[in-house]
């Protein structure tokens, strides 16, 4: 019996008629329907049987008289199956049986849906605003239907963060929005006692830009894909490789086999760029600018053979439902081949000389410790788990496009801090080349010349779930699909690793030194464009301390009419 | 151990040398099939609106000035270069260039405006291509635009339907002497 059957069966066992629906056509997933009240207990048997937590869906289904819905993911890594737990509330009583007593990690998702959605959580231990600014108006819930996609309500005058208090004996240290150490806006509130973290609070969200809201109200499905791939600057492709594959396996399209294999080879090459650029951050924010440098000229090698295959340095724009644009023919091949030989060579050279420093040792070795069982309630992802000793990786535990002919090792370290990170994610620089050649192998024994994407017979048709999860090179990426009318999804979610890992950060950094602050919060490499993808643009966020915002806007009015 | 280290990355360092390149003073042409400035070829171009209805990030506009002329805009301030109007286009009439170096501070630069001459259907009244072929009927399109060029603002479904109105109202129109305010 395979696990899906088994897991279908004891729900059945265990909730009788709460369960309403069970989904098992797509093999690997589960789509479950329970009643609002089994919602805790199916929460509660997952999480008892080992399934990690990943992200929770909200939308409005006010159109089909169903009220709000809302859809909590899990996966069960060892057995390749993600299961989805559907309910629904109605319209004038939209509250959930919070599950983040249980499952802390997802305390963001629901406090999301409480901002965007006007959705109540019951016994939710901080439901406090996540998403919409401060001065947002109360009672606008952006991601409900009746909200135009537009909406720009005035920024108040002189709104500051109501920040919480530092606990008794510490003093605040603000890092950011702005900020040296980091390179995206967010606020790391940062409670020190001397030199010791004792806590941090974060606010963030300060990027949205209303991607999800964007794709069920204006674009269309085949345009979701490019701009999808502008979600995030490093790890655009596994955004639209995700994407696409929700919708595909929402409408049941098989792409062709050459297709798949070039989305593999896109994948990585991506991961390539995207590991170099983190081991050059990472360098440059211990102070160590050899290896910035250095990782960074490696890369640019990358980059300019993605410019060749794609077009475009790093928005490759390959990917479109059903398929591909581009052919990596055999000539192609043998250029991408020759490049990644001089990459390997070159990060041999560049590891040996780094990695037995004594300066990295001592700036990486046991600073941002997280234990192993942390890592599992905190549900983190990709290097940063694996270093934590988790062997997950969605490459091998739910394979997707070619992952499941090609042969490569999951990474991992024991060492819990950055040190491992930093090991993961040299090590598998080495294993991303070696899946490149495969794939370029077993792409040359592959008839040429064959269309690289499907002609769609008909509209995809409405109402059909899609789940679909990628390893980004920073983690796990998640996608989920509802499929609608008007040739758009009718709900479409991105989970972003770094969601996840974010809400781990305050326990990365106790009683760590304040001086290692940005590397604790570089090892997850934060991606906030990706963590704050989903509304409305946010306004007027926090208070200039030398110059007032009328000042600084009279200043930029006058520039503007001297030119 | 620590010195050996050092000496070795001053190795790989001094090995790389200059990787800087000379640009701008140096030209750095782009690799084949790299996906620049987008250009429309007008004598291939026959109005179907294929490109303007696939734009994802909606920088390409049409309107219909009166019955016979078509006026094809594209600004290229917020096009992300997806190329996807010219895997699109049925006549291959638009070409992904060489072409990168875009900066400017006069957003006229880079406005490709086409004025096609088209001719009007007796029986719905709308106009078509009469140079080449009437490939309308064959392409699934969203239905007519009457995009407004000023703003350049995409106007959804706003002429889907033949209105007697805007053909009285475009019977008496003249052509300005420059779209831009």
């Amino acid at each position: 019996m395979s696990r899906a059957e088994e897991l279908s069966r004891r729900l059945r066992e265990e909730l009788g008629n709460l369960v309403l629906d069970l989904e098992t056509g797509t093999p690997g997933r589960l789509f479950i329907d329970v009643s609002k009240e089994a919602l805790g207990k199916v929460a509660a048997s997952l999480k008892n049987q080992g399934a990690r937590y990943q992200a929770a869906v909200a939308y409005d289904a006010r159109k089909t008289g169903q009220g709000f819905g809302l859809i909590h993911t899990f996966a069960f890594d060892r057995d390749s199956l993600l299961v989805a737990v559907r309910t629904f509330a109605p319209e004038d009583d939209p509250e959930f049986e919070s599950i983040t007593p249980l499952i802390p990690g997802a305390g963001w998702s629901e406090r999301e849906y409480i901002d965007l959605l006007g959705l109540k959580f019951k016994n939710h231990p901080e439901p406090r605003r996540l998403v919409l600014s401060d001065d947002w108006p109360e009672g606008i819930h952006p991601l409900r239907r009746d909200v135009p996609h537009d909406l720009m309500p005035p920024a108040a005058e002189e709104v500051a963060f109501r920040l919480e208090k530092a606990p008794a004996g510490t003093s605040i240290i603000p890092f950011g929005p702005f900020h040296a150490s980091l390179h995206e806006p967010a606020h790391f509130s940062v409670y020190v006692d001397g030199e010791d973290i004792k806590g941090c609070e974060y606010r963030g969200f300060m990027t949205h830009r209303g991607i999800e809201k964007l794709a069920q109200t204006e674009l269309t499905y085949n345009e979701v894909p490019f701009v999808a791939e502008r979600i995030c600057g490093i790890c655009g492709s596994v955004h639209s490789v995700n994407y696409a594959q929700a919708v595909e396996a929402a409408a049941g399209l098989k792409i062709p086999r050459r297709a798949e294999f070039i989305r593999t080879v896109m994948l990585e090459i991506e991961r390539l760029h995207s590991h170099l650029l983190w081991l050059g951050v990472a360098g440059h924010l211990i102070g160590f600018d050899t290896v910035f440098m250095q990782s960074w000229r490696i890369r640019e090698k990358i980059m300019w053979l993605a410019e060749k295959i794609t077009g475009n340095r790093k928005t490759y724009g390959m990917v479109i439902i059903g398929g591909v644009r581009r052919d990596i023919e055999r000539q192609r091949a043998s250029e991408i081949r020759v490049v990644l030989t001089e990459v390997e060579k070159e990060m041999l050279a560049l590891e040996k000389a780094i990695l037995k420093d004594k300066a990295i040792h001592k700036r990486t070795k046991g600073v941002g410790h997280l234990s192993k069982e942390a890592a599992v309630s905190w549900n983190l992802v990709g290097p940063v788990a694996r270093a934590r000793g988790l062997a997950i990786d969605v490459r091998k535990d739910h394979p997707y496009a070619a992952y499941d002919e090609v042969d490569f090792e999951v990474v991992t370290a024991d060492s819990c801090d950055v040190w491992g990170t930093l090991v993961v994610r040299v090590k598998e620089v080495y294993e991303a080349i070696r899946i490149i050649n495969q794939c370029l192998d077993k792409l040359g024994r592959l008839p040429e010349h064959e269309p690289l994407s499907l002609v769609l017979e008909g509209p995809v048709p409405s109402g059909r779930q899609g789940l679909s999860v990628v390893e980004a090179p920073r983690g796990e990426a998640v996608h989920y699909v509802l499929t609608g009318d008007d040739n758009r999804p009718e709900r479409w979610r991105v989970r972003a690793p770094t969601y996840a890992h974010l809400q781990a950060v305050p326990d990365m950094l106790l009683n760590n030194k304040l001086a290692d602050f940005p590397i604790i919060v570089g090892q997850i490499d934060p991606c906030i464009s990706c963590t704050d993808r989903v509304l409305v643009i946010k306004l007027g966020q926090g208070r200039a301390e030398l110059l007032q915002k009328q000042e600084l806007e009279r200043i930029s009015r006058s520039r503007r009419k001297e030119r | 151990m620590w010195l050996w280290n050092k000496i070795k990355q001053l190795a790989i360092s001094f090995r790389a040398g200059k990787v800087t390149l000379g640009y701008p003073f140096e030209p750095r042409p782009a690799p084949e099939g790299f996906r620049g400035q987008p250009v429309w070829d007008h004598t291939r171009c026959i109005g179907c609106a294929g490109c303007a209805n696939h734009c994802p990030a909606r920088t390409i506009f049409l309107r219909d000035i009166c019955q016979e002329v078509r006026i094809l805009l594209y600004d290229s301030s917020r096009c992300t270069y997806c190329g996807r109007c010219a895997d699109l286009c049925p006549e291959k009439a638009i070409t992904m260039s060489q072409n990168f170096e875009l900066a400017t501070d006069n957003r006229q630069d880079i406005t490709q405006t086409i004025e096609l001459f088209m001719m009007t259907c007796q029986r719905c009244g709308r106009c078509y291509d009469l140079e080449i072929k009437n490939y309308l009927d064959k392409l699934s399109s969203l239905g007519y635009r009457y995009d407004c060029l000023e703003v350049r603002k995409v106007i959804h479904r706003a002429t889907a339907d033949f209105s007697p109105d805007m053909l009285e109202k475009t019977s008496s129109y003249q052509r300005p002497d420059s779209l831009e305010k």
